[in-house]
């Protein structure tokens, strides 16, 4: 039933079916997805209020999270039915992510904040020396693309680094080894308004020539017309256990 | 698993304020454990090997320990000593290769007298069968000489040809002096890290001739006072042969007997005895103890030596206890360190389950920092232990008469780093499981 009559067309990134999903069993659902569907190199803005469950949703895509009921096929494989190391691995291999804020881990530089993923994914380090010749050189070359080509940027520890800066090194290292989706998870919300465009720009730009999808969080409504689609949360979200503000 | 412990590295260098203190702390801690396990073999191994080569101990019935005491320790005083003629007896048997007679009580300067011949110089041996060796003068030759322990001779500053006089009894202020009998520093002994330091050694009959009332001195020996004379040792009048003990050995000194020590004396505190074979040194033991002319005690000091450190080795059994306590509180120290930095490393942790990383991998995180700190801290610590060692084996040498080699870690010592080791790792599952099951619960989402 998924992509049935386009078998010569790569599986969708995500293809998501009767999805459930509550915190607790004994709590009202918070989500209740009939369908929602994530084709290769789609941009999509994701909306919706605060506390509607977007952050719930990335992270039942990712993997992290397992559904209470339906089915979540992250390019073709059923999450549902993995381990939880498999689930990890899938997570590993094909997602890349961007947070709000803290995205980098503290004690690291800047480029060993980058090539994280390439040491937990085998595929996405072979990628990365694919396309780059060598996982810092793919690094290199992405913090280029971000802006982020400034030697005196990257010896400086990333606790220094300002509220941008740190997130085009996430955006890179959501980037690096090409994973098929990138998930971010309202990145610009600490941004100004020049910062944000050029940021999301930057970040069109590199999952484009990387060819991966995008799911973009966020509840600014300026940035919805840049994206292929744009899907508001509470239009597909049947749950009546959803906080009710953003409606 | 190599980008986690490279993780756990980083991280730690990251706190290495705190990680700094908990790798001394452990490192204290095995410098501790290690050093007090070395210095407690070595001392075990000093003691139990104070006599080697002896195969009976004999003095008059007293227990085992006791007799060991005061014989080859010189600590306390025999109850009775064992006559000539007892020690006469059991020397001439046939299966007897050597005995060494020994006649204590009397002291010089706080040191123990030691009454013996020259036999103390051709069989006793310690250690692992070292001989004992003059590093000045010679051995006993004359009645007037006195061979001093390598400590006498250090503490007192004694030098060759110096005139010391004994005093009667124990204890460092005697009041009755053999000042009429002062013998003469003929010889000064190396360093052999048992009692026989802290010993002035002299003939038999010099301490016979010492032990004479005045009344008896007129009667001269004319051998013994030509002897000396020959030597221009000590005036012939104070060097007497004859004796007024009734104790005496009926048979009459021949020449020979008097230049080798073996002429009659009184009695004696203890000797030492070294059989032609080995396994008739039990057959030999009862026979002794069972002597009838007098009541007898034969020890076996291989036995009876290890028997006494287990009561004065009980001091370094605590101090060892102290150790392993200290070690523990040092491997406490960076469990705290860990528990407390886990709730400021949630951020970290989500962060990493969003770039691939399992809950297992968080868990090896924890526990390989455990891992680093605890294996750092005792590799410092035996890098300290043997700069420790290094800088204090003199000094142990010279204060305290213990020689710590400088060797590779013995099995027991290198089971007890790996134990610490061990402990550091198993300590650090605690927190590692904490932080596993806060990694699942919390997946990438985290309220702080
Ligand atoms: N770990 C958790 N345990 C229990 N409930 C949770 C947990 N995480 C989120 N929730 C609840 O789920 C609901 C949705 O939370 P979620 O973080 O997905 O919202 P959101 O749409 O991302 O909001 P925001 O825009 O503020 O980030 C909220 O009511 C929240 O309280
Ligand atoms: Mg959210």
């Amino acid at each position: 039933m998924t992509g049935s009559g386009r078998e010569h067309h790569p599986p969708p990134v995500v293809d998501l079916h009767g999805l459930r999903f509550a915190w607790r069993a004994t709590d009202r659902d918070l989500l209740r997805i009939d369908a929602l569907r994530v084709p290769a190199g789609e941009h999509i803005f994701l909306r919706g209020a605060s506390g509607s469950g977007k952050s719930t949703l990335l992270s039942l895509l990712a993997g992290v999270l397992v559904p209470d009921r339906g089915r979540i096929l992250l390019l073709g494989h059923d999450l549902t039915t993995l381990s939880g190391t498999g689930r990890d691995r899938m997570r590993a291999d094909h997602v890349g992510f961007i947070f709000q804020m803290f995205n980098l881990i503290p004690y690291l530089s800047v480029m060993e904040n980058v090539v994280l993923p390439c040491g937990f994914s085998p595929r996405r380090r072979a990628r990365a020396l694919a396309h780059g010749g060598s996982v810092r050189a793919e690094a290199t070359r992405l913090l280029g693309a971000l802006d982020m080509a400034d030697p005196a940027l990257l010896s400086r520890p990333v606790t220094r680094l300002s509220v941008g800066q740190q997130q085009r090194v996430a955006a890179a290292r959501a980037l690096i080894g090409a994973p098929e989706l990138v998930v971010a998870d309202e990145p610009t919300s600490a941004l100004d308004a020049d910062r944000r465009d050029a940021f999301v720009d930057l970040l069109f730009r590199e999952c484009r020539r990387a060819g991966s999808a995008l799911v973009f969080v966020s509840h600014d409504a300026a940035l919805a017309p840049m994206f292929d689609r744009t899907i508001e949360l509470a239009d597909i979200n049947h749950a009546d256990g959803a906080d009710e503000a953003g409606r | 698993m190599r980008t986690v412990l490279e993780l756990a590295v980083r991280s730690l260098l990251n706190r290495r304020a705190t990680a700094l203190l908990t790798v001394l702390s452990i490192a204290c801690a095995v410098v501790l454990l290690l050093g007090v396990e070395r210095l407690r073999h070595e001392s075990r191994e000093s003691f139990t090997s104070t006599l080697s080569g002896t195969d009976l101990i004999v003095g008059a019935r007293s227990s085992p320990v006791h007799l060991l005491l005061y014989s080859v320790f010189h600590v306390g005083n025999a109850t009775n000593n064992l006559s000539w003629e007892s020690y006469r007896a059991i020397a001439q048997r046939p299966e007897v290769a050597w005995t060494i007679p020994l006649s204590l009580g009397d002291t010089h300067g706080g040191f123990r007298v030691l009454g013996t011949g020259p036999e103390f110089f051709e069989h006793f041996r310690f250690g692992t069968g070292r001989a004992l060796e003059l590093r000045s003068g010679q051995a006993l030759s004359g009645p007037r000489d006195a061979v001093l322990g390598a400590e006498v001779a250090a503490k007192l500053r004694y030098r060759l040809g110096e005139r010391i006089v004994v005093a009667h009894g124990a204890g460092d202020v005697s009041f009755s002096l053999h000042r009429q009998h002062p013998f003469v520093v003929a010889g000064i002994l190396r360093h052999t890290g048992t009692p026989v330091d802290r010993t002035v050694l002299v003939r038999l009959d010099g301490m016979d001739a010492m032990h004479q009332p005045p009344a008896a001195r007129s009667d001269v020996d004319p051998l013994d006072a030509a002897l000396a004379a020959r030597r221009g040792a000590a005036p012939p009048s104070t060097a007497p042969r004859a004796h007024h003990h009734e104790t005496r050995h009926a048979a009459a000194p021949g020449p020979q007997a008097s230049t080798d020590g073996h002429s009659a004396h009184g009695a004696i505190t203890a000797f030492l005895v070294g059989l032609k074979s080995r396994p008739a040194v039990l057959s030999m033991q009862r026979q002794i103890n069972e002597y009838r002319a007098e009541p007898l005690t034969a020890i076996l000091p291989a036995a009876t030596l290890p028997e006494l450190w287990e009561i004065v080795g009980a001091v370094e059994k605590a101090l060892f206890g102290v150790s392993v306590l200290v070690t523990a509180v040092g491997l406490t120290g960076m469990l705290v360190a860990l528990l407390t930095s886990l709730n400021e490393r949630r951020r970290e942790m989500a962060v990493l389950r969003s770039v691939g990383a399992r809950p297992t991998h968080v868990f090896a995180l924890i526990v390989g920092e455990a891992a680093v700190l605890t294996l750092t801290g005792v590799a410092i610590g035996i890098a300290l232990l043997y700069a420790g060692l290094a800088i204090g084996q003199p000094w142990l040498e010279a204060r305290m008469g213990l020689f710590v080699p400088i060797g590779w870690p013995s099995m027991r010592e290198a089971g007890l780093a790996a134990l610490v080791a061990v402990a550091g790792i198993i300590i650090g599952l605690l927190p590692g499981y904490r932080m596993y099951r806060q990694s699942l619960a919390d997946g990438m989402t985290i309220r702080v």
